[in-house]
């Protein structure tokens, strides 16, 4: 297919009409930075280091994240010990329902642990 | 940086794009479901759902539920409870079987299938679920326990009566046994676990 003239049709032409919606993503968008999505929105004073929201301090970080694995985990035990239970007690398996609000409240706990556990970061 | 001139407020804008949900508070929020589950579970075990059989034996008295049933046909009707909804049917054997018609998986209505299957079988249209017509275990789909069971008898004069129930995936005999046990405490049947099956 030919065209008339060396510029291409305007439906063709990448991007928009207006050169302010052209400009880098950057400009258009000054709210996003490479460290987006890493700042806990309740910090005003980011202080020091690399950038503001950057981590300052890894291994709290760490303990953050290895504390929310485990109460994943624990929900999701939990998720199939009421399984368990609830097909236990359709049963008539009074006792195993029971056994499995045992281990339910044992997970809790540990869950309520991992939470108690980190004063900074609850 | 352009776009903003004060420092102050670009700074605000973008802690605002942030997420908005961090790992503190995802950690709060499950351990919070974790007390949720805790919770749920010992609703569970105090017994707060409804359990086909679960009225107390003595109450519900037997229940004649036909004057005649043919081989491959069933019949609809509520044992022990008003709203307990239950089927019989007489096999080509002449034995009847009696079951809940709640589907353990997500409590749709179960239908008699008479031509699926060696025998038949009782079928859940909602996902193809379907129950073995002799012990009301489950042979496919999505059920994850039999059906309760309805102790059925067939009278001399062909009367057919719902006289007990068993729970899903429950003997007959243990609930026999545990109904016993309700009706008369304390009575010892050779036969029974210690306690009349309970």
């Amino acid at each position: 297919m030919t065209f008339p003239s060396a510029e291409p049709p305007h439906w063709s032409r990448p991007g928009s009409d207006e050169p302010r919606l052209n400009r880098p993503v950057p400009e258009r968008y000054p709210q996003i930075r490479p460290t987006s999505g890493y700042a806990d929105p309740r910090v005003v004073h980011s202080g020091p280091g690399p950038g503001a929201g950057t981590e300052q301090e890894p291994e709290r970080s760490a303990v953050l994240s290895a504390r929310l694995v485990i109460v994943l985990s624990v929900v999701a035990g939990q998720l199939w010990a009421l399984n368990v239970g609830v097909d236990a007690w359709m049963q008539g398996r009074t006792g195993t329902a029971w056994w499995c609000t045992g281990f339910e409240a044992l997970s809790f706990v540990i869950a309520l642990g991992a939470w108690w556990l980190g004063p900074r970061d609850r | 940086m352009t776009g903003t001139t004060d420092p102050e407020e670009a700074l605000r804008d973008r802690i605002s794009a942030d997420s908005l949900t961090s790992r503190r508070d995802y950690l709060r929020v499950m351990t919070t479901v974790s007390g949720g589950l805790l919770v749920g579970s010992v609703a569970v075990s105090a017994g707060v759902l409804h359990r086909h059989g679960d009225a107390e034996a003595a109450e519900v008295p037997e229940l004649r539920v036909a004057d005649r049933l043919a081989r491959g046909q069933a019949v609809l009707f509520n044992y022990p409870g008003e709203h307990d909804r239950a089927m019989a049917v007489k096999l080509a054997d002449d034995t009847v079987v009696g079951y809940s018609t709640v589907c353990t998986h997500l409590a749709c209505g179960v239908l008699w299938k008479e031509h699926r299957g060696e025998e038949g079988e009782l079928y859940c249209p909602c996902h193809e679920g379907s129950f073995d017509i002799r012990t009301g275990a489950v042979t496919g789909g999505p059920p994850p326990r039999g059906l309760p069971k309805v102790l059925m008898v067939e009278r001399a004069d062909g009367s057919v009566w719902a006289v007990g129930t068993a729970f899903s995936d429950e003997s007959v005999r243990h609930a026999a046994c545990r109904q016993l046990g309700a009706i008369r405490p304390g009575t010892t049947v050779p036969s029974c676990p210690s306690g009349g099956g309970n």
